[in-house]
Formats: C-alpha cells, sequence, structure tokens
C-alpha cells in the first residue's frame, strides 16, 4: 500500500454505509464510500418521517451526511461502481469505475443555476417520477455531494450537439461535456458491502390496478406526496383529480409473503410504514378515514405495539386483517373498490385512494457485484449470512450490513452498520490508525480590550440569494455599522477563490471578526470556522448570517422588503460580533480500558471485539459462569446448534489475554464519566479464577475505565396464567426446548401438543412484543414434529411475527402439518383441568366454532422481561430506562447502541427482546461505537458549551435534573453547580431555566444575544 | 346462533383427512395455506352465499373434519372459475381441492354417480339465461 494506515472500502451510500464509515472513520481507519448513484444517502432520503418517532427523515439524516462529506478520513465516491476485486484480507486490491457526471465536482459549489436555466425536463428520480426535474440537476436540495450531474440519455447537446446552456450560465465554470469515465485503484484491507435494497414492481399485482387506475399509488411515491419537499408540498392530493381524499386504504403484503411473485418472505417495515402514514395523513387531513388491510400485523420492535395502538386509538385507523382478492375502479369517479373478506362474509368497499405497501427487494445489480466480489447468496437471492455471524459474508474480509442481507428497518440497519465496522476493523492487520491530525497557525490573540474590527461578506449564491436580495445594497449598509472595517459581496462565499479573499482580508486590515451573510450554518459553518483557524483567528469569532433560507428563499415575491429583512439580519450579526470572544475546546485524556458488564452473549461479543482491536476489557458477569441465556437457547430456527458455538465463544473470552473475567461479581458504583471512569466491582464470594495479579479488598477492586457497554441481559418471564406451576403438563417453551435438546424419550408418546402465544407479552403489564416467541414457537414444533412425525400441534396466537426472511419457517411449519389458529384478547383461549385432564377451548373465527383440545402438553410462549436490577444500574450509569424498563437509547433510529451520556453503549437483551443474529450484530455494534471513543489519545469536548456564574448560583439544583447529559452537579460543600465540560452539549436547556440567571452558554450569552437584538433599535430606517 | 355455540371435539375429528386430500393429484398445495380470506374475498359464490367460503372449507379439511364436509352441499357449490387460484398468495388450488373433495364424496357413494353430470346442464341453462337477459336488457336501454 502506498501509504500505511488501516483503509475499508464500503460498497453503497445509504444510511448503511454511511454509519459504517463514519464509525471507522472516527475510529482511524481511512474510508472509500462507493456509492452508485449520484449523491448519497439512499432510501432513507426520500421517506418522509420514520416510525415510532415520527422524526422528519431528512432531518436527521442530514446532518450524517453533511459529517460524512467533511471527515478527513472518510472518501465518498459518487457516481461510481466496483469494477474488479483482487487478493484477499487484508490486502484486496479493487478497481473502482467512475462514470463522468459532465460536471467537475471540485468547481461545482451546488448554487442550482444550471438547473433553472436547463431547457429540458425529465422525470425527477427522487420523486419516484411524480415530477419532472431538469436533464442537469442536483439529486435533491440536501443531496451529499450537493453536484450537478447531467444526464446524457436526455441532454439536447448530446444528442444535437447543440445547446450548451447550462455550461453558458455556470459562473465556476464546472460543466465539462468532454469528462470521461475513470478508473480509480485502491487498495483496503477489508471491505463493507451495503448495497441496500429496492421495491417490488407493483406492475406485476396487476389485481391491484397500479398503473392501470389513476388513484393507486406505492408506499414510496406516497412517502414523497406526504413530503413537504415532494411533488405536492406536503398536501394529500389524490393523482386523479387532485383533490384532497377522504376515504384511504393501505393494502399490505404486495410483494411480500407471496408465492406468485416469488417473494415469499416478509419485507419487514411495511405495517409500521402504513401506520405511520396512517398517523401522518390524519395530521394532513383531519377527517380522513384510513383503512389498513394487511394479514398479521408485525409491530416486532421497540415501541411498535404502542404506536399501532395510537395509530388506532388516537387516529382511529381501522386495521383489516384481511387480504385483498382485487381492485376494481369505479368509472364514475376513479374510486377503488376493494373486494376483501371479513368474519367470512365477501364484501366491497369504495375508497377515494389507494396506497399500496410494496415490499423490498435485493436490488438487481446484486447478482453481478456479488461475483465479482466472490460471495455466497443465499436461496431467496439476498447475501448470505448465519445467525452466529450475522455481519459476514461468505469469504473472509468482506462483510455486510443493511437490507442487501434481507429485509430491515432503520435501526436493524444501523446497528449492523456499526457491528460491521467492528468486524472489518478487527481485520485490518498491524497497519497502523489514520489520526485525524489537522495542523494550524499560532491563533492572533484577541483580548476584551482590542476594538472590534469587523469584516462583512455577502454572498449572492449565484441567483438564489441575489435575485431577490440587493446584494450590493446589503454591502453598502453594512459598511457604514459601528465597528466593520470591511464590507464585500462574493459570487459564492464558500468557493475555494472567496476562502482565499477573506485570509487575504483577515491579514491585509487586521480583521478580528467576521461575518458572512449566506446560506445556513447547519452546513457551511465549519467551512468559515476552518477558513478563520487557517488565518490565524479563533474561529468562534465567526457570526453567520441566514440570508437565504431565511430571507430570499421566503420572500421571493417582496424583494424591497426582502433587502431589508437581509439587512436587519446582516446588522443583528453586526452587534453580536462586537462582543464575540475566543473560545476553545477543553481536552480530556480518554483510559483505553472497558467495562462490559453482563457476561452474555452481547458481552462477551462486544468484549471479544474491543479485545481483537487491542483494547483491554474487564468483563463482569454476576452469575458464577458466562453464557447467559444463550445456555438456555439450544438451536436456531435455521436449523443452529448453539452449544458448540457457546462453548467456543467462551473458551475464546476466558483465554484472551487482554480481557479479564469476573465470575460472580457485580458492578457497586461507577463514577466518572467519558474517558475517566471508576467502578468499584463486587465479588459475592466463591473462587475465582483467571483474574491474575488483580487485589481483592473486602471482596472488592476497583477499575479505571474510558468507556461501560451494558450488556445485562433479561430473563424469560415466569407465566402464572394457564395453570402453569399448578400442572406439570403446562410447561414454558424453553422447557420444552431443553427437553428436545435432550430428546427425551417421553416426547415420543406426545399425539397432541397446544402452544400458547404472547403469554407475559402485548398485555395490561408488558405492553411490548417479546419478538422471539412466535420464531421460538415454530423452532420447537418443528423439531418437535421431526422427532414424532404424528404428534398433532396446534399454534394459537395472535399476531403471527415471523418477520423478514423468517416467514419461510412459517411456511415450512404450516407444512409440516402444524396449525395456527388465530385469537383476539376479547377471546383468549381458556385451559382447564377436568379430572386430571388437560383442556384447552378457544373459538376459531374461520369456522367460527368453539374447538375443545385435550392435549397432552400446553407449551406456553413466555416473552421476555427486563431484570430487576436495571433501575439501580442506570442510576448508577446516569443512563435511562424506557417505560417498559428497558435501557432507553439515545435515538432508537439512528443511535441504537449510544445512550444522551457520551462513553456509554447498550446491547443485547438489556435493550430489547431480540434472537441471537440480532444479539451480536447490536454487541459487535456497541463494540465499534466504544472504538471511536478508544482510539483516540484525548477528546474534545464541545467550545459552546454552559458556563456557571458562581456568584449567582443558589445550587437549588433544577438545572442538574433537566440536563439530558448528565453534566451538572451539585458542589455539596459550596452549594453551586459544577460543570463537566465533557458531558456538556450546549443545548441551552439550563440556562433558559436557571432563576438566578446563573448559566450562561458560551456563543450564546445573554449579553451576546441582548446585543444582536438591541442592534433593532438604533434606528429604523 | 346455536351453530356458533356448537362445541367441536378436536380429539374426535379425523386429523389424517388433510393427509388423505393431499395424497390424491391437486391436493400438494393444501397445507400452504395461511388462511388470509384472499380466495372468499373474491369468490362469485361467496357474493351470493354467506355460508360459503373457500377459507372456511380449506380450515375444515385441515381440521380433519371429514363428515361435515363429505356430506356440505358447499363442496357442489364451486363454479371453476379460479379466481381464488389467481390471486392466492400460496397458490393453493382450491377447484382442485373440490375435484378431489367431489371424487371421494362419489367414491364413498354419498351422492349419485351422475351428480356433476346433473351440474353441468345446470349451468348450460344458467348461461343460456344470463346471456338472453343481458341481451334483452341492452336493447331495452338502446330505445
Amino acid at each position: 500500500m502506498s501509504d500505511f494506515h488501516k483503509k475499508v472500502m464500503v460498497i453503497g451510500g445509504g444510511i448503511a454505509g454511511v454509519q459504517a464509515a463514519l464509525d471507522m472513520a472516527d475510529s482511524g481507519i481511512e474510508v472509500f464510500l462507493v456509492e452508485r448513484g449520484p449523491s448519497i444517502g439512499g432510501r432513507m432520503a426520500q421517506l418522509d418521517k420514520t416510525f415510532p418517532t415520527n422524526d422528519c427523515s431528512l432531518c436527521i439524516l442530514s446532518p450524517k451526511l453533511v459529517e460524512a462529506a467533511e471527515h478527513p478520513n472518510i472518501n465518498i465516491i459518487t457516481n461510481a461502481e466496483v469494477e474488479s476485486v483482487d487478493g484477499s484480507v487484508p490486502h484486496f486490491v479493487t478497481k473502482i469505475r467512475k462514470k463522468p457526471r459532465y460536471v467537475d465536482e471540485k468547481k461545482c459549489t451546488g448554487c442550482g443555476i444550471c438547473m433553472t436555466k436547463c431547457p429540458t425536463k425529465i422525470p425527477d428520480a427522487f420523486n419516484v417520477g411524480l415530477c419532472d426535474t431538469k436533464c442537469i440537476h442536483i439529486p435533491f436540495p440536501q443531496a451529499v455531494p450537493a453536484v450537478a450531474i447531467i444526464d446524457k440519455a436526455h441532454c439536447i447537446y448530446f444528442k444535437r450537439g447543440k445547446c450548451r446552456v447550462c455550461e453558458r450560465f455556470c459562473e465556476p465554470q464546472a460543466i465539462d461535456f468532454e469528462q470521461k469515465e475513470e478508473f480509480i485503484d485502491i487498495e483496503v484491507g477489508s471491505i463493507i458491502v451495503a448495497a441496500g435494497l429496492t421495491e417490488f414492481n407493483a406492475v406485476s399485482k396487476d389485481e391491484y390496478g397500479y398503473k392501470i387506475f389513476p388513484n393507486v399509488v406505492t408506499s414510496m411515491e406516497f412517502e414523497r406526496i406526504l413530503s413537504a419537499s415532494g411533488p405536492t408540498q406536503g398536501h394529500v392530493l389524490r393523482p386523479s383529480d387532485k383533490k384532497e381524499p377522504r376515504k384511504i386504504a393501505f393494502i399490505q403484503c404486495v410483494g411480500s409473503r407471496d408465492a406468485q411473485t416469488g417473494n415469499e418472505y416478509c419485507s419487514a417495515i411495511c405495517c409500521m410504514q402504513a401506520a405511520k402514514d396512517a398517523i401522518i395523513i390524519t395530521e394532513h387531513l383531519r377527517d380522513a378515514e384510513i383503512s389498513v388491510f394487511g394479514m398479521d400485523i408485525r409491530a416486532y420492535g421497540k415501541n411498535f405495539d404502542k404506536f399501532i395502538e395510537r395509530a388506532e386509538v388516537e387516529h382511529g385507523t381501522r386495521f383489516v386483517r384481511a387480504r385483498v382478492s382485487s381492485v376494481d375502479v369505479n368509472p364514475v369517479n376513479d374510486n377503488l373498490i376493494l373486494r376483501y373478506e371479513t368474519d367470512d362474509h365477501a364484501r366491497k368497499e369504495e375508497f377515494e385512494l389507494l396506497i399500496l405497501s410494496v415490499g423490498l427487494k435485493f436490488p438487481p445489480h446484486l447478482r453481478n457485484l456479488a461475483s465479482l466480489l466472490k460471495i455466497r447468496l443465499d436461496d431467496l437471492g439476498f447475501v448470505h449470512t448465519t445467525p452466529f455471524t450475522p455481519v459476514a459474508t461468505s469469504r473472509p474480509g468482506i462483510f455486510v450490513c443493511g437490507s442487501i442481507s434481507g429485509p430491515k428497518d432503520i435501526p436493524e440497519s444501523v446497528i449492523e452498520a456499526s457491528g460491521a465496522a467492528s468486524s472489518a476493523g478487527a481485520v485490518l492487520g498491524d497497519f497502523p490508525r489514520k489520526a485525524v491530525v489537522v495542523e494550524h497557525p499560532p491563533e492572533v490573540p484577541v483580548d476584551d480590550g482590542d476594538r472590534p474590527r469587523i469584516g462583512v461578506f455577502v454572498c449572492h449564491c449565484g441567483i438564489n440569494i441575489a435575485a431577490t436580495v440587493d446584494v450590493a445594497e446589503v454591502v453598502k449598509y453594512a459598511s457604514a455599522q459601528p465597528y466593520v472595517v470591511f464590507s464585500q459581496e462574493l459570487m459564492f462565499a464558500c468557493s475555494q477563490d472567496s476562502q482565499k479573499l477573506i485570509s487575504d482580508k483577515i491579514h491585509e486590515l487586521g480583521i478580528n471578526r467576521v461575518i458572512v451573510a449566506a446560506c445556513t450554518p447547519r452546513t457551511h459553518e465549519p467551512l468559515f470556522q476552518s477558513t478563520l483557524r487557517n488565518s490565524g483567528i479563533n474561529p468562534y469569532l465567526f457570526e453567520f448570517a441566514n440570508i437565504r433560507e431565511q430571507c430570499s428563499w421566503v420572500h421571493q415575491k417582496e424583494p424591497a422588503r426582502a433587502t431589508e429583512k437581509a439587512r436587519e439580519l446582516v446588522k443583528m450579526s453586526i452587534g453580536k460580533a462586537a462582543y464575540l470572544e475566543p473560545l476553545s475546546k477543553s481536552k480530556l485524556n480518554v483510559n483505553k480500558n472497558v467495562l462490559v458488564i453482563g457476561g452474555g452473549l452481547a458481552g462477551m461479543t462486544a468484549a471479544l471485539d474491543i479485545a481483537e482491536q487491542d483494547y483491554h476489557v474487564d468483563l463482569v458477569e454476576k452469575a458464577d459462569r458466562l453464557g447467559g441465556n444463550l445456555r438456555h437457547v439450544k438451536y436456531t430456527l435455521d436449523g443452529f446448534e448453539t452449544r458448540a458455538f457457546l462453548e467456543h465463544l467462551v473458551d475464546q473470552v476466558e483465554k484472551h489475554k487482554l480481557i479479564r473475567v469476573h465470575k460472580n461479581a457485580e458492578v457497586e458504583s461507577i463514577n466518572g464519566f467519558i474517558g475517566n471512569y471508576r467502578t468499584t466491582v463486587k465479588y459475592n464470594g466463591g473462587m475465582n479464577i483467571g483474574i491474575g495479579d488483580l487485589v481483592l479488598q473486602d471482596d472488592r477492586f476497583a477499575v479505571d475505565h474510558g468507556v461501560v457497554i451494558v450488556a445485562s441481559g433479561a430473563v424469560e418471564y415466569r407465566p402464572d396464567e394457564y395453570l402453569y406451576g399448578k400442572n406439570d403438563k403446562v410447561i414454558t417453551q424453553r422447557e420444552l426446548e431443553e427437553r428436545i435438546a435432550a430428546a427425551q424419550p417421553s416426547l415420543q408418546n406426545l399425539r397432541s401438543v397446544v402452544m400458547i402465544q404472547c403469554v407475559g407479552s402485548r398485555n395490561g403489564t408488558n405492553q411490548y412484543c417479546s419478538r422471539v416467541c412466535c420464531s421460538t414457537a415454530i423452532k420447537n414444533a418443528l423439531r418437535l414434529k421431526r422427532l414424532n412425525p404424528t404428534v398433532d400441534i396446534y399454534i394459537l396466537y395472535r399476531d403471527v411475527r415471523t418477520y423478514g426472511l423468517k416467514e419461510m419457517y412459517y411456511k415450512k411449519a404450516r407444512e409440516a402439518g402444524i396449525i395456527f389458529i388465530q385469537y383476539d384478547t376479547s377471546a383468549e383461549p381458556v385451559v382447564e383441568n377436568i379430572n386430571s385432564n388437560l383442556q384447552v377451548h378457544i373459538r376459531e373465527k374461520i369456522i367460527n366454532k368453539k374447538l375443545k383440545f385435550s392435549p397432552d402438553l400446553i407449551v406456553l410462549s413466555s416473552g421476555i422481561v427486563p431484570n430487576e436490577n436495571n433501575k439501580a444500574l442506570s442510576q448508577a450509569l446516569k443512563v435511562p430506562l424506557g417505560t417498559d424498563g428497558f435501557f432507553l437509547e439515545a435515538h432508537v433510529k439512528l443511535r441504537p447502541v449510544d445512550f444522551a451520556t457520551d462513553g456509554v453503549f447498550v446491547c443485547g437483551l438489556a435493550h430489547y427482546p431480540k434472537d441471537i443474529s440480532e444479539t451480536i450484530a447490536q454487541a459487535k455494534a456497541s463494540a465499534s461505537r466504544a472504538i471511536t471513543v478508544l482510539s483516540k489519545d484525548e477528546i474534545e469536548s464541545e467550545a459552546k458549551i454552559a458556563y456557571i456564574h458562581e456568584n449567582r448560583c443558589n445550587g437549588c439544583g433544577l438545572c442538574v435534573d433537566i440536563c439530558a447529559y448528565k453534566a451538572l452537579e451539585i458542589d455539596q460543600e459550596r452549594m453551586v453547580a459544577t460543570l463537566n465540560a465533557a458531558l456538556c452539549k450546549g443545548c441551552g436547556t439550563c440556562a433558559a431555566s436557571c432563576r438566578s440567571c446563573a448559566i450562561d452558554i458560551r456563543g450564546f450569552k445573554d449579553e451576546q444575544v441582548l446585543a444582536a437584538l438591541d442592534v433593532l433599535r438604533w434606528d429604523n430606517k | 346462533m346455536s351453530k356458533e355455540q356448537q362445541t367441536i371435539n378436536v380429539s374426535e375429528l379425523d386429523t389424517k383427512f388433510a393427509d388423505e386430500v393431499i395424497s390424491y393429484p391437486g391436493g400438494e398445495h393444501l397445507r400452504k395455506c395461511f388462511a388470509c380470506g384472499t380466495c372468499t374475498a373474491g369468490c362469485p359464490v361467496s357474493e351470493i352465499d354467506d355460508d360459503y367460503s373457500p377459507r372456511r372449507l380449506i380450515r375444515q379439511i385441515l381440521f380433519g373434519m371429514r363428515e361435515e364436509v363429505l356430506t356440505s352441499p358447499t363442496i357442489w357449490y364451486c363454479l371453476v372459475c379460479y379466481r381464488c387460484l389467481a390471486h392466492c398468495p400460496q397458490n393453493v388450488n382450491f377447484p382442485d381441492l373440490m375435484r378431489v373433495l367431489r371424487y371421494i364424496a362419489i367414491r364413498e357413494k354419498r351422492v349419485a354417480p351422475d351428480i356433476m353430470d346433473r351440474i353441468s346442464e345446470i349451468d348450460k341453462r344458467i348461461q343460456i339465461l344470463r346471456h338472453d337477459l343481458i341481451k334483452f336488457d341492452v336493447a331495452k336501454q338502446k330505445h
């Protein structure tokens, strides 16, 4: 390799690929992110909102995309495909084919003028063809990179040799019609495949009328219709007459669970997506009546069942357990007539708009990609993985994450992405990490007494600002304000030559405060701050006036008043700038040891992954042996035996020279914060082996560490329903599994077995779905059938939740003769012991009769409940629990293993019920997240953080209670609040709520904010 | 209502009946059924007869309700239009299942052996009736 450090290639720039890239980049690994399309972001960028929090999808994704684009360790290569891969881990030699964009990526500023001038309209792929874009276009407003691309097939110049209008109007001269295909050779140590998904083409289900009747749309089209940046600006209008529909229907499983289309698996996300859309629709159209036609409601994730209930109860969504047979059109009004069946009556119902919840498929190019990567695909065509290696492909050194290995939602994809990052980082051999080091010239000191010398730079942003705001007038106005020593207009303030100009003026005129009046600090503040730093000025002596999003874009029809507003915005910045002061980030050392709490599958996997990347781990397990709940899982749904895997894992962990295993031990107290924890571990008597030179005092020892991983597991629900504990013929799935694993002879004599699902789940006490029980019941039923083919097995269920590829085992179970009987909570099964004969009664809804079973075994699918000591542990760690008692992550979608408190991570059942492969993926993810901290010698705090005026503080403690990041404490001796700079995010909640005005946020101090407001009084014209 | 209250004792049913049906050509896909109801939703017979449901008949076979199924008039109602199969997500061939049940019923002398001929004759007369009614109706609208 040309330069020697760790390098990884990520194929696919959707949320999974971006997350994997960010994790590795933050761990000192150089990443090459190769994306087929013109910009990164993938499917998530196209979604309107995300379940179950209804966050705006692009709003939470966009910062990640910007972070990836600006990360010094990430090279984004768009419009590119992998051409060949040679060599082997850790020396892959790849060739990337970069297709021409006909726009120079280095010169294009993303101003979009070309789009306004191009005469050729083409269907807008980002809006799934529902509206048009131009032949030269930026894929969507927040696209990363924000670089235009020419669609050669439609371009007039390429077709007829004339036009080049875009070239004429492009100020930075970025258009390059001569651009050629490029081949780039890249050497990497390992590869992650995150090639994403595509939607099922609903045209193949012609009975639902897609592309036949105008008012039938797909779920992806509907996401765009809901989106404020979509073709209807977020107005829900039906295509035929552009009117607001009132009666709206969703049909589920279009291209999922369907042998006719060849997609027999479940697409894992559509039930929740439909519920989310139903909620959002009623927010747009108050009187809308929404019906969702589906089979089982698969709300198997964290807070999903509550979300469904919210859709039903608060938003009036009607979930109909029926699969629609066909759709016809009413020729009079283009309404759709759905044929379905409930309570065994065939029905017809008319709707004004129909949304088809289309399934997820692997992308068509996967076959080709897999053959050049030489990785195996499974029978269904997804990338093959095993339950014990959920992020590994069949080829060493090539890893996988996201929907390319089976349909999954955003958090699952993000978890796998971090997991794959951990695996990919662990195989890179002895190459050093590539620390992010940036050299800056020494800062010119700026003291309180120095007179402010302000430079104001006003951006045209092509015509984005200049077409509405009179930029010259704003510049002239600014130059007359106090302290302003220079002001100038710039065509593109963000271009390279503008940076040079700003830098030159700083040196030339001794400018010590810089104001840029342009777009948004969200995307461009880091750029100007780095220009200041490179010019020897503290980067916090910078102020942004947003005269685009907050002015020119929203006041296009009133140029004169827009100009006036731009002047005022600039004036406010000037007022504030005079009070800006230099800020610095404080640095903290990072202890490189890790504490892992819990020695089950999650804890062991996390410990091993971290130790494999050369960091020391203390693993604390309260039982006398490792293994946790995995000891009770004997085999997986797909037929893998767990014993050898478990024994091998325990052996690896116990023998690893960087892992100290503490059995019979518990965490007694934890103090400190990210990078600097001290924990006391208490041994609960008994002999301990393998702790080496550890010295115990009173059965205790203290350990210093930089991060904590919570892998404390959960427990099986102990039923008190259905005669459990009173009759020995009533057992749990776990007990059955142990009997099956031991091939107990009594199983051979069974004639009839009844299994009851959702015992201890989805009820008043435990409102969540335990996620694994449907699969467990099917797994055990199939095994039992194999041992005793004559046994009759009946499974009484509420919804069969064999999500994703697990659906194939539901089918196997039916084919094996296992009979599934659906019940609702209004008519739960009844178990009786009559004359020492067990009886189960249930109403069969289809035959519409009561059934009486006389089984010789009843198996309860008992759920998973949180550990009792979660509360104590959560308090010790200062991290929250959710209402269900499981640990609550920082963000359900995008930070599924982090906490709001930095330095603490969660994985496994402590987070939520999950199966073996999901636990392994999340454990690896927590390792990856931990390594982003451990790989740094020191971490920087934020600069714009809270500051406490101790003389005003009376130690009331309100700020301590409301700080989401646990950054504040009361010094009990002096009775004042003290701040931990390492934990503060500068959110300002404390400052806003302090009754004594004892807290300021640096960069937003009261005097600075008031100064910005004060200037508005200077003069009114 | 009385029909609903009736309890079926599953242990008294013929749990081998499903296997028997499967053993005949055309019965193979019976067990793939996941009771989604697509068949009944599109069935032209179900549309006029609330007691007729392909989904329910499949359930009855699966549970082993042999006597009830083979003696019921419902197994003779199917028009063999294949709308159910056309939309079945599990490719369960319901008309073929009906053919198997009819075969067993005739073999077991539960009905006269010429029943299929009589049903064909009924179908033919209904076709004539339908044809003439439509012709009459369209002609009337022209005036």
